[in-house]
Protein backbone atom coordinates (compact mmCIF):
# COMPACT_ATOMS: atom_id res chain seq x y z
CA UNK A 1 0.00 0.00 0.00
CA UNK A 2 3.01 1.95 1.35
CA UNK A 3 4.99 1.78 -2.08
CA UNK A 4 1.83 2.13 -4.20
CA UNK A 5 1.15 5.61 -2.63
CA UNK A 6 4.67 6.47 -3.35
CA UNK A 7 4.55 5.22 -6.91
CA UNK A 8 1.67 7.45 -7.51
CA UNK A 9 3.12 10.61 -6.06
CA UNK A 10 6.43 10.17 -8.15
CA UNK A 11 4.01 9.96 -11.41
CA UNK A 12 2.49 13.10 -10.26
CA UNK A 13 5.81 14.78 -9.58
CA UNK A 14 7.54 13.25 -12.78
CA UNK A 15 4.36 14.92 -14.49
CA UNK A 16 3.88 18.26 -13.32
CA UNK A 17 7.81 18.57 -13.78
CA UNK A 18 7.35 17.80 -17.23
CA UNK A 19 4.65 20.15 -17.53
CA UNK A 20 6.90 23.20 -15.95
CA UNK A 21 9.92 22.35 -18.07
CA UNK A 22 7.38 22.52 -21.24
CA UNK A 23 6.84 26.08 -19.56
CA UNK A 24 9.80 27.13 -19.19
CA UNK A 25 11.34 26.05 -22.62
CA UNK A 26 8.30 27.23 -24.53
CA UNK A 27 8.34 30.60 -22.83
CA UNK A 28 12.64 30.81 -23.37
CA UNK A 29 11.37 30.14 -27.28
CA UNK A 30 12.97 27.06 -27.50
CA UNK A 31 10.03 25.29 -28.79
CA UNK A 32 9.47 27.95 -30.94
CA UNK A 33 10.73 26.05 -34.30
CA UNK A 34 8.56 22.37 -33.34
CA UNK A 35 5.42 24.30 -32.30
CA UNK A 36 5.88 25.85 -35.58
CA UNK A 37 6.19 22.46 -37.43
CA UNK A 38 3.44 20.83 -35.35
CA UNK A 39 1.27 23.84 -35.16
CA UNK A 40 0.46 23.26 -39.47
CA UNK A 41 -2.23 20.32 -38.82
CA UNK A 42 -4.07 22.23 -36.09
CA UNK A 43 -3.97 25.65 -38.24
CA UNK A 44 -5.44 23.58 -40.69
CA UNK A 45 -8.45 21.75 -39.11
CA UNK A 46 -9.29 25.21 -36.98
CA UNK A 47 -9.41 26.81 -40.95
CA UNK A 48 -11.53 25.02 -42.01
CA UNK A 49 -14.10 24.58 -38.70
CA UNK A 50 -13.96 28.39 -38.70
CA UNK A 51 -15.08 28.98 -42.31
CA UNK A 52 -17.95 26.16 -41.71
CA UNK A 53 -19.13 28.08 -38.52
CA UNK A 54 -18.93 31.50 -40.14
CA UNK A 55 -21.00 30.38 -42.80
CA UNK A 56 -23.18 28.81 -40.28
CA UNK A 57 -23.70 31.91 -38.76
CA UNK A 58 -24.28 33.62 -42.09
CA UNK A 59 -26.70 31.26 -42.49
CA UNK A 60 -28.48 31.34 -39.26
CA UNK A 61 -28.23 35.53 -39.80
CA UNK A 62 -30.24 35.50 -42.84
CA UNK A 63 -32.70 32.72 -41.60
CA UNK A 64 -34.36 34.83 -39.07
CA UNK A 65 -37.93 35.80 -39.74
CA UNK A 66 -38.03 39.21 -41.71
CA UNK A 67 -34.85 38.58 -43.57
CA UNK A 68 -35.48 41.72 -45.93
CA UNK A 69 -35.55 43.71 -43.08
CA UNK A 70 -32.21 42.69 -41.85
CA UNK A 71 -31.00 42.86 -44.94
CA UNK A 72 -32.22 45.98 -45.06
CA UNK A 73 -30.64 47.08 -41.63
CA UNK A 74 -27.53 45.34 -42.00
CA UNK A 75 -26.85 47.41 -45.06
CA UNK A 76 -27.61 50.90 -43.02
CA UNK A 77 -25.32 49.42 -40.11
CA UNK A 78 -22.85 48.89 -42.95
CA UNK A 79 -23.37 52.00 -44.35
CA UNK A 80 -23.15 53.80 -41.55
CA UNK A 81 -20.40 52.25 -39.88
CA UNK A 82 -18.57 53.47 -43.37
CA UNK A 83 -19.66 56.94 -43.03
CA UNK A 84 -18.50 56.75 -39.24
CA UNK A 85 -15.21 55.92 -40.12
CA UNK A 86 -14.90 58.57 -43.17
CA UNK A 87 -16.64 61.02 -40.49
CA UNK A 88 -13.42 60.44 -37.73
CA UNK A 89 -10.79 60.33 -40.56
CA UNK A 90 -12.53 64.07 -41.80
CA UNK A 91 -12.43 65.05 -38.16
CA UNK A 92 -9.19 63.83 -37.53
CA UNK A 93 -7.89 65.96 -40.98
CA UNK A 94 -9.16 68.71 -39.73
CA UNK A 95 -8.11 68.80 -36.72
CA UNK A 96 -4.39 68.44 -37.70
CA UNK A 97 -5.25 71.30 -39.89
CA UNK A 98 -6.30 73.55 -37.42
CA UNK A 99 -3.34 72.78 -35.60
CA UNK A 100 -0.83 72.98 -37.83
CA UNK A 101 -1.96 76.05 -38.91
CA UNK A 102 -1.12 77.08 -35.43
CA UNK A 103 2.15 76.06 -35.55
CA UNK A 104 3.66 77.09 -38.32
CA UNK A 105 7.07 76.35 -37.53
CA UNK A 106 6.26 73.08 -37.44
CA UNK A 107 5.80 70.92 -40.32
CA UNK A 108 3.39 67.58 -41.05
CA UNK A 109 5.07 64.67 -41.79
CA UNK A 110 2.83 61.96 -43.44
CA UNK A 111 3.12 58.47 -42.40
CA UNK A 112 2.75 56.37 -45.52
CA UNK A 113 1.20 52.87 -43.75
CA UNK A 114 2.41 49.51 -46.03
CA UNK A 115 0.08 46.81 -45.41
CA UNK A 116 -0.25 42.84 -45.51
CA UNK A 117 -3.74 41.79 -45.53
CA UNK A 118 -4.27 38.58 -43.41
CA UNK A 119 -7.54 36.25 -43.04
CA UNK A 120 -8.37 35.25 -39.66
CA UNK A 121 -8.06 31.88 -39.02
CA UNK A 122 -9.77 31.77 -35.68
CA UNK A 123 -11.48 34.13 -34.04
CA UNK A 124 -10.73 33.42 -30.01
CA UNK A 125 -7.61 32.00 -27.88
CA UNK A 126 -8.03 28.81 -26.32
CA UNK A 127 -7.54 29.93 -23.06
CA UNK A 128 -10.37 31.92 -21.54
CA UNK A 129 -8.23 34.75 -20.00
CA UNK A 130 -6.39 35.76 -22.72
CA UNK A 131 -8.47 37.75 -26.26
CA UNK A 132 -6.84 36.81 -29.40
CA UNK A 133 -6.99 35.85 -32.93
CA UNK A 134 -4.90 33.97 -35.17
CA UNK A 135 -4.19 35.02 -39.00
CA UNK A 136 -2.41 33.38 -42.13
CA UNK A 137 0.50 35.50 -41.97
CA UNK A 138 3.80 34.94 -40.76
CA UNK A 139 7.44 35.81 -40.70
CA UNK A 140 7.18 34.41 -44.30
CA UNK A 141 5.21 37.76 -45.32
CA UNK A 142 7.34 40.17 -42.90
CA UNK A 143 4.99 40.26 -40.04
CA UNK A 144 7.08 40.23 -36.58
CA UNK A 145 6.22 40.89 -33.12
CA UNK A 146 4.94 44.32 -31.95
CA UNK A 147 2.96 45.27 -35.80
CA UNK A 148 0.14 47.25 -35.56
CA UNK A 149 -3.22 45.29 -36.36
CA UNK A 150 -6.44 47.23 -38.06
CA UNK A 151 -9.30 46.99 -40.16
CA UNK A 152 -11.23 49.55 -42.11
CA UNK A 153 -13.19 50.16 -38.73
CA UNK A 154 -9.94 50.82 -36.56
CA UNK A 155 -7.53 49.34 -34.10
CA UNK A 156 -7.57 45.94 -33.45
CA UNK A 157 -4.47 44.76 -32.42
CA UNK A 158 -0.77 44.00 -31.83
CA UNK A 159 1.19 40.54 -33.14
CA UNK A 160 2.04 38.90 -30.17
CA UNK A 161 3.24 36.08 -31.72
CA UNK A 162 4.60 34.40 -34.86
CA UNK A 163 5.68 31.53 -36.82
CA UNK A 164 6.57 30.87 -40.43
CA UNK A 165 3.07 30.94 -41.51
CA UNK A 166 0.55 32.39 -39.20
CA UNK A 167 0.70 35.27 -36.15
CA UNK A 168 -1.74 35.67 -33.14
CA UNK A 169 -2.89 39.39 -32.60
CA UNK A 170 -3.28 40.26 -29.04
CA UNK A 171 -6.76 41.90 -29.27
CA UNK A 172 -7.09 45.90 -27.32
CA UNK A 173 -10.11 44.02 -25.68
CA UNK A 174 -7.89 41.64 -23.70
CA UNK A 175 -7.15 42.94 -20.00
CA UNK A 176 -3.72 42.73 -20.38
CA UNK A 177 -3.90 45.12 -23.48
CA UNK A 178 -3.41 48.66 -22.79
CA UNK A 179 -3.44 51.59 -25.04
CA UNK A 180 -2.49 54.90 -25.30
CA UNK A 181 -5.40 56.85 -26.38
CA UNK A 182 -6.96 60.37 -27.14
CA UNK A 183 -10.23 61.96 -27.50
CA UNK A 184 -10.72 63.83 -30.39
CA UNK A 185 -12.21 66.10 -29.76
CA UNK A 186 -10.86 67.89 -26.83
CA UNK A 187 -7.42 65.95 -27.61
CA UNK A 188 -7.41 64.96 -23.56
CA UNK A 189 -5.23 61.63 -22.99
CA UNK A 190 -5.87 58.44 -21.77
CA UNK A 191 -5.06 54.55 -21.19
CA UNK A 192 -7.40 52.23 -22.59
CA UNK A 193 -7.43 48.76 -21.27
CA UNK A 194 -9.11 45.79 -22.70
CA UNK A 195 -12.54 44.36 -20.51
CA UNK A 196 -13.22 41.00 -21.39
CA UNK A 197 -16.58 41.71 -22.32
CA UNK A 198 -15.54 43.16 -25.33
CA UNK A 199 -15.52 46.49 -23.93
CA UNK A 200 -13.05 48.85 -22.99
CA UNK A 201 -11.73 51.26 -20.52
CA UNK A 202 -10.11 54.63 -20.86
CA UNK A 203 -8.62 55.19 -17.60
CA UNK A 204 -6.64 58.41 -16.26
CA UNK A 205 -8.46 61.03 -17.72
CA UNK A 206 -8.15 64.02 -16.46
CA UNK A 207 -10.97 65.70 -14.19
CA UNK A 208 -11.44 68.80 -16.13
CA UNK A 209 -11.65 67.25 -19.56
CA UNK A 210 -15.49 67.32 -20.86
CA UNK A 211 -15.80 63.62 -22.20
CA UNK A 212 -19.23 62.72 -23.71
CA UNK A 213 -21.06 59.81 -25.28
CA UNK A 214 -20.23 59.26 -28.60
CA UNK A 215 -16.54 60.67 -28.39
CA UNK A 216 -14.23 59.22 -30.70
CA UNK A 217 -11.09 57.88 -28.80
CA UNK A 218 -7.88 57.72 -31.49
CA UNK A 219 -4.27 56.38 -30.70
CA UNK A 220 -2.36 59.31 -28.60
CA UNK A 221 1.30 57.44 -30.07
CA UNK A 222 2.61 58.21 -26.43
CA UNK A 223 4.62 55.32 -25.69
CA UNK A 224 5.55 54.34 -29.20
CA UNK A 225 4.14 51.63 -29.51
CA UNK A 226 1.57 52.34 -32.13
CA UNK A 227 0.96 54.69 -34.39
CA UNK A 228 -1.39 57.84 -33.75
CA UNK A 229 -4.18 58.92 -35.02
CA UNK A 230 -5.35 54.66 -35.48
CA UNK A 231 -9.24 55.04 -34.24
CA UNK A 232 -9.98 52.72 -31.43
CA UNK A 233 -13.62 53.35 -30.30
CA UNK A 234 -16.07 55.19 -29.22
CA UNK A 235 -17.16 56.50 -25.65
CA UNK A 236 -20.37 55.46 -24.48
CA UNK A 237 -20.43 56.10 -20.86
CA UNK A 238 -18.63 58.09 -18.57
CA UNK A 239 -17.72 57.64 -14.99
CA UNK A 240 -16.70 60.49 -13.31
CA UNK A 241 -16.22 60.23 -8.62
CA UNK A 242 -15.86 63.49 -6.65
CA UNK A 243 -13.02 61.76 -4.55
CA UNK A 244 -11.20 60.00 -7.77
CA UNK A 245 -8.07 61.97 -8.88
CA UNK A 246 -9.31 60.92 -12.55
CA UNK A 247 -12.13 60.10 -14.73
CA UNK A 248 -13.12 56.81 -16.47
CA UNK A 249 -15.00 56.30 -19.84
CA UNK A 250 -16.12 52.69 -21.27
CA UNK A 251 -15.25 52.96 -24.65
CA UNK A 252 -16.67 50.65 -27.85
CA UNK A 253 -14.65 49.56 -30.56
CA UNK A 254 -16.15 49.64 -33.90
CA UNK A 255 -15.27 46.33 -35.10
CA UNK A 256 -16.82 43.65 -33.76
CA UNK A 257 -14.35 40.85 -32.95
CA UNK A 258 -16.19 37.79 -32.76
CA UNK A 259 -16.84 38.19 -36.78
CA UNK A 260 -13.72 39.20 -37.94
CA UNK A 261 -12.42 38.03 -41.57
CA UNK A 262 -9.87 40.02 -42.75
CA UNK A 263 -7.64 42.39 -41.33
CA UNK A 264 -4.73 44.40 -42.20
CA UNK A 265 -1.20 44.47 -40.74
CA UNK A 266 0.71 47.80 -40.61
CA UNK A 267 4.49 46.27 -41.77
CA UNK A 268 6.30 49.41 -41.95
CA UNK A 269 5.57 51.22 -38.42
CA UNK A 270 9.06 50.78 -36.26
CA UNK A 271 7.79 50.47 -32.89
CA UNK A 272 10.40 52.92 -30.08
CA UNK A 273 12.27 50.62 -27.64
CA UNK A 274 11.98 52.61 -24.57
CA UNK A 275 14.38 50.30 -22.72
CA UNK A 276 17.24 52.51 -23.74
CA UNK A 277 16.24 55.56 -21.44
CA UNK A 278 15.29 53.25 -18.78
CA UNK A 279 19.37 51.87 -18.73
CA UNK A 280 21.02 55.20 -19.28
CA UNK A 281 18.66 56.40 -16.25
CA UNK A 282 19.68 53.46 -14.19
CA UNK A 283 23.34 54.16 -14.90
CA UNK A 284 23.42 57.87 -14.79
CA UNK A 285 23.31 58.82 -10.44
CA UNK A 286 26.39 56.16 -10.34
CA UNK A 287 28.22 58.15 -13.13
CA UNK B 1 -6.65 1.69 -28.86
CA UNK B 2 -7.80 4.63 -26.38
CA UNK B 3 -4.49 6.10 -25.94
CA UNK B 4 -4.44 6.17 -30.06
CA UNK B 5 -7.51 8.09 -30.28
CA UNK B 6 -6.74 10.97 -27.80
CA UNK B 7 -4.54 13.04 -31.02
CA UNK B 8 -7.41 12.83 -33.30
CA UNK B 9 -10.06 13.70 -30.93
CA UNK B 10 -8.30 16.47 -29.54
CA UNK B 11 -7.24 18.18 -32.42
CA UNK B 12 -10.89 18.17 -33.60
CA UNK B 13 -11.44 19.49 -29.97
CA UNK B 14 -9.55 22.25 -29.77
CA UNK B 15 -10.20 23.70 -33.12
CA UNK B 16 -13.98 23.48 -31.77
CA UNK B 17 -12.61 25.29 -29.13
CA UNK B 18 -11.53 28.16 -30.68
CA UNK B 19 -13.91 28.34 -33.78
CA UNK B 20 -17.33 27.23 -32.90
CA UNK B 21 -17.58 27.83 -28.75
CA UNK B 22 -16.66 31.61 -28.88
CA UNK B 23 -20.36 31.69 -31.00
CA UNK B 24 -21.52 30.43 -27.77
CA UNK B 25 -19.91 32.76 -25.49
CA UNK B 26 -21.83 34.94 -22.80
CA UNK B 27 -20.43 37.82 -20.47
CA UNK B 28 -16.56 36.66 -21.37
CA UNK B 29 -17.30 32.81 -20.41
CA UNK B 30 -17.62 29.67 -23.20
CA UNK B 31 -17.45 26.31 -22.66
CA UNK B 32 -13.95 24.69 -21.95
CA UNK B 33 -14.23 21.62 -24.14
CA UNK B 34 -11.06 20.18 -23.98
CA UNK B 35 -11.60 20.32 -19.99
CA UNK B 36 -14.65 18.45 -20.09
CA UNK B 37 -13.16 15.90 -23.14
CA UNK B 38 -10.37 14.99 -20.76
CA UNK B 39 -12.04 15.03 -17.36
CA UNK B 40 -15.03 12.72 -19.06
CA UNK B 41 -12.52 10.17 -20.36
CA UNK B 42 -10.65 10.19 -17.41
CA UNK B 43 -13.54 9.06 -15.14
CA UNK B 44 -13.80 5.70 -17.26
CA UNK B 45 -9.82 4.96 -17.97
CA UNK B 46 -6.86 4.12 -16.25
CA UNK B 47 -4.67 6.96 -14.28
CA UNK B 48 -2.15 6.26 -17.58
CA UNK B 49 -4.74 6.90 -20.03
CA UNK B 50 -6.69 9.85 -18.10
CA UNK B 51 -2.60 11.95 -18.00
CA UNK B 52 -1.50 11.28 -21.51
CA UNK B 53 -5.36 12.50 -23.08
CA UNK B 54 -4.95 15.38 -20.47
CA UNK B 55 -1.42 15.70 -22.01
CA UNK B 56 -2.39 15.64 -25.82
CA UNK B 57 -5.33 17.98 -24.44
CA UNK B 58 -3.39 20.88 -22.95
CA UNK B 59 -0.34 20.77 -25.44
CA UNK B 60 -3.37 20.98 -28.86
CA UNK B 61 -4.93 23.94 -26.63
CA UNK B 62 -2.08 25.84 -26.06
CA UNK B 63 -0.45 25.31 -29.38
CA UNK B 64 -3.99 27.35 -30.32
CA UNK B 65 -3.40 29.95 -27.73
CA UNK B 66 -0.63 32.83 -26.84
CA UNK B 67 -0.14 31.19 -23.46
CA UNK B 68 3.18 29.10 -23.25
CA UNK B 69 2.81 25.18 -23.93
CA UNK B 70 2.02 23.36 -20.84
CA UNK B 71 0.13 26.37 -19.18
CA UNK B 72 -3.33 24.27 -19.34
CA UNK B 73 -1.47 21.03 -18.28
CA UNK B 74 -0.97 21.80 -14.65
CA UNK B 75 -4.11 22.44 -14.21
CA UNK B 76 -5.41 19.06 -15.82
CA UNK B 77 -2.76 16.73 -14.39
CA UNK B 78 -4.15 17.59 -11.07
CA UNK B 79 -7.41 17.06 -11.82
CA UNK B 80 -6.89 13.48 -13.65
CA UNK B 81 -4.92 12.93 -10.42
CA UNK B 82 -8.00 13.91 -8.06
CA UNK B 83 -10.67 11.91 -10.34
CA UNK B 84 -8.52 9.10 -9.91
CA UNK B 85 -8.52 9.03 -6.15
CA UNK B 86 -12.38 9.62 -5.91
CA UNK B 87 -13.30 6.98 -8.48
CA UNK B 88 -11.52 4.17 -7.02
CA UNK B 89 -14.35 4.47 -4.56
CA UNK B 90 -17.22 5.04 -6.48
CA UNK B 91 -19.02 2.15 -8.32
CA UNK B 92 -20.16 3.98 -11.40
CA UNK B 93 -20.60 7.90 -12.29
CA UNK B 94 -23.97 9.97 -11.44
CA UNK B 95 -24.95 13.08 -12.26
CA UNK B 96 -23.92 14.40 -8.95
CA UNK B 97 -20.09 13.42 -9.81
CA UNK B 98 -20.27 15.17 -13.39
CA UNK B 99 -21.59 18.38 -11.74
CA UNK B 100 -18.54 18.04 -8.59
CA UNK B 101 -16.31 17.18 -11.30
CA UNK B 102 -16.87 20.00 -13.43
CA UNK B 103 -17.02 22.30 -10.93
CA UNK B 104 -13.97 21.42 -8.90
CA UNK B 105 -12.24 20.87 -12.72
CA UNK B 106 -12.79 24.25 -13.67
CA UNK B 107 -11.70 26.12 -10.96
CA UNK B 108 -8.63 24.09 -10.46
CA UNK B 109 -7.57 24.41 -13.87
CA UNK B 110 -8.99 28.04 -14.33
CA UNK B 111 -6.93 29.34 -11.16
CA UNK B 112 -4.19 27.15 -12.68
CA UNK B 113 -4.16 28.54 -15.84
CA UNK B 114 -4.16 32.09 -14.32
CA UNK B 115 -1.31 31.54 -11.78
CA UNK B 116 1.00 30.30 -14.73
CA UNK B 117 0.06 33.55 -16.97
CA UNK B 118 1.12 35.27 -14.37
CA UNK B 119 4.34 33.88 -13.52
CA UNK B 120 4.99 34.10 -17.09
CA UNK B 121 4.35 37.58 -17.47
CA UNK B 122 0.79 37.74 -18.24
CA UNK B 123 -0.74 41.78 -16.67
CA UNK B 124 -4.76 42.29 -16.45
CA UNK B 125 -5.82 45.45 -15.92
CA UNK B 126 -6.69 44.29 -12.52
CA UNK B 127 -3.02 42.87 -11.10
CA UNK B 128 -2.63 46.09 -9.22
CA UNK B 129 -5.43 45.21 -7.08
CA UNK B 130 -3.93 43.01 -4.13
CA UNK B 131 -4.93 40.95 -1.95
CA UNK B 132 -8.59 39.16 -2.76
CA UNK B 133 -9.51 41.95 -5.60
CA UNK B 134 -7.53 40.02 -8.15
CA UNK B 135 -9.23 36.77 -7.13
CA UNK B 136 -12.37 38.10 -6.87
CA UNK B 137 -12.04 39.85 -10.26
CA UNK B 138 -10.66 36.31 -11.61
CA UNK B 139 -13.53 34.59 -10.65
CA UNK B 140 -16.10 37.52 -11.80
CA UNK B 141 -14.97 37.42 -15.11
CA UNK B 142 -13.78 34.32 -16.46
CA UNK B 143 -14.51 31.28 -13.75
CA UNK B 144 -18.37 31.85 -12.83
CA UNK B 145 -19.06 32.25 -16.76
CA UNK B 146 -17.36 29.20 -17.57
CA UNK B 147 -18.45 27.02 -14.57
CA UNK B 148 -21.90 27.61 -15.71
CA UNK B 149 -21.50 26.89 -19.15
CA UNK B 150 -19.07 23.57 -18.12
CA UNK B 151 -21.82 22.75 -15.75
CA UNK B 152 -24.00 22.39 -18.92
CA UNK B 153 -21.84 21.09 -21.19
CA UNK B 154 -20.47 17.97 -19.02
CA UNK B 155 -23.42 15.69 -19.59
CA UNK B 156 -23.64 15.66 -23.40
CA UNK B 157 -20.12 15.55 -23.70
CA UNK B 158 -19.61 12.75 -21.14
CA UNK B 159 -22.54 10.63 -23.13
CA UNK B 160 -20.70 10.95 -26.52
CA UNK B 161 -17.24 10.02 -24.56
CA UNK B 162 -18.59 6.75 -23.23
CA UNK B 163 -20.56 5.95 -26.72
CA UNK B 164 -16.38 6.08 -27.89
CA UNK B 165 -15.13 4.45 -25.20
CA UNK B 166 -17.75 1.48 -25.49
CA UNK B 167 -17.24 1.35 -29.32
CA UNK B 168 -13.64 1.00 -28.65
CA UNK B 169 -12.92 -1.13 -25.45
CA UNK B 170 -11.67 1.50 -22.96
CA UNK B 171 -13.20 0.73 -19.50
CA UNK B 172 -11.52 1.15 -16.08
CA UNK B 173 -11.27 -1.91 -13.73
CA UNK B 174 -11.47 -0.92 -9.97
CA UNK B 175 -8.70 -2.10 -8.06
CA UNK B 176 -9.13 -1.22 -4.79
Amino acid sequence: MRNWRSNRILFLGVCLAIALVLIVTSQAGFLAPIKSIVIAPLNFVTGLFNRTTQDAVKIADMSSDVPTLQKRVADLEEALARYQSELVELREVASDYQRLSELVNYTSQTQNQEFVAADVISNADANAPLQTISINKGTRDGITIGMPVVSQLGLIGRISDVTANSSRVLLITDVSSAVSGRLQTTRDEGSIVGQSNNDLRMEFIPLNAKVQEGDIVITSGLGGNLPAGLVIGQVTSVQQREFELFQNAVVRSLNNFATLETVLVITNFQPIDLSVFEQSTQTTPGS
Amino acid sequence: MGSFLSLPIMILVAALQVTVMPQLSIWGGRPDLVLLVVVSWALNTTLEQGILWAFVGAICKDLLSSAPLGTSLIGLIFIIFAIHTVRQQLFSVGIFTLIWVSLLGTVIQEVCIFMVLLLSGFQPYFASQLGYGIIIEQFRLFIVPTIVYNLIGIIPVYIVTRIIQRAVGTNLRLTR
